[in-house]
């Protein structure tokens, strides 16, 4: 069976993509989540649970599950973790320095759970618009996203407020995924 | 013994449906398949339909209040509480996407496996069944589920005679913890020209 049979039998049934966005409380998961789908992101209050949208986009069913990520709410994060095929993890990049470390060893903990192997990471290092954000590549530096060998990453610098690189780092992270599931049928 | 309600009959009032019975559902139901009370474990707080290309509102209803007293809650309602008749502007059947926004509150336990199952038919036939999982409910949380359905075109044909036959698009919805119901409610649908 060539290539372009298997894309067409792959067409054919409804293709589902689970996407998880975690972070530290603050980092502005649920303003992303909202600004992707074109809401209202003037009102946004800490989300105390999760908040799911379900949506099609380039031709996938998408699921995507924000959870809260106050320190309360971080150990129930392991009862979202089945059946991820991509973690966005979100930073403020303007956050304080001392909450840096925290969200490492937050992200870097995540990376050895084995239920979440085999999916593709997004760092979003959000909040690009604030005066004083860190840049990108120095988010990239105090997360020490160099010494991630198990999964695909990526890191993109973005503005849930302005829109800025939304699309682009949902765009890598869809796009990583399917290449996945193509290889895998 | 088990007993396996069908569409048809009513359950006896020990019996637990599943959602492996209400999948095999061809008709809306008649009665509905669990008491009010069998729902001890979540609040509606929310819904809302928009459409999304506009972001305009199409319907909202909200608790004015999010504080809930697990103890002391009123289950005594009568059967017309579990039944929305929604009229939709002929303008809704032509939107592109409809994005349908539940907020709920979950109870002090928490839930361990949360499972919604909502069968649309017109006519007395299937047209559409959505099946989702929200699986575990943190303690006293507070959960927003929204769901955009790009909708399927209609030719001017199918409009027509979706707007003549107002209370014929009727939907049940079930929601499930641990697989057994907690709730069951009823919608129709009329579109005003």
């Amino acid at each position: 069976m060539g290539l372009l049979t298997v894309l067409k039998k792959l067409k054919q049934k409804e293709k589902e993509i689970r996407i998880l966005i975690l972070g530290l409380d603050n980092a502005g998961k649920t303003t992303i989540l909202k600004r992707i789908n074109g809401e209202d992101i003037s009102t946004i209050s800490p989300t105390l649970g999760f908040n799911i949208k379900t949506l099609d986009y380039n031709g996938y069913k998408l699921n995507i599950w924000d959870v809260g990520g106050q320190k309360s709410i971080r150990s129930y994060w392991r009862n979202y973790f089945e059946q991820t095929d991509g973690l966005v993890w979100v930073v403020d990049s303007a956050d304080r320095p001392d909450r840096f470390a925290d969200c490492k060893a937050e992200l870097h903990s995540l990376l050895t759970e084995e239920r979440l192997a085999g999916a593709s990471l997004l760092i979003f290092a959000n909040k690009q618009d604030l005066p004083g954000a860190l840049s990108s590549e120095e988010i990239a530096k105090l997360l020490d996203l160099k010494a991630i060998q198990t999964h695909h990453w990526q890191i993109v610098g973005c503005s849930a407020v302005t829109g800025d690189n939304l699309l682009t780092g949902m765009d890598w992270v869809v796009t990583d995924i399917s290449k996945r599931i193509y290889m895998l049928d | 013994m088990t007993v396996t309600p069908s569409a048809k009959t009513s359950p006896a009032a020990t019996a637990s449906v599943s959602p492996d019975d209400v999948l095999k559902h061809d008709r809306p139901t008649e009665k509905f398949l669990c008491p009010i009370n069998a729902n001890a474990f979540i609040e509606f707080l929310e819904f809302r339909i928009r459409d999304v290309d506009t972001n305009q509102v199409m319907f909202e209803v909200k608790r004015p209040s999010y504080e809930i007293d697990w103890n002391a809650r009123d289950l005594s309602g009568s059967d017309e509480l579990r039944t929305i008749n929604y009229t939709f502007p002929a303008a809704f059947l032509k939107y592109k996407a409809v994005g349908t926004t539940l907020v709920f509150a979950v109870c002090p336990a928490g839930i361990s496996n949360f499972r919604m199952i909502e069968r649309h038919y017109f006519k007395g036939k299937l047209m559409k069944s959505f099946d989702f999982t929200f699986g575990f409910c943190i303690p006293g949380s507070v959960n927003t589920w929204e769901s955009v359905y790009t909708m399927p075109p209609l030719d001017p044909k199918q409009i027509e005679e979706m707007i003549e036959s107002p209370d014929q698009t009727l939907s049940d919805s079930f929601y499930f913890v641990d697989d057994t119901l907690i709730m069951h409610n009823k919608a129709s649908y009329r579109y005003a020209t």
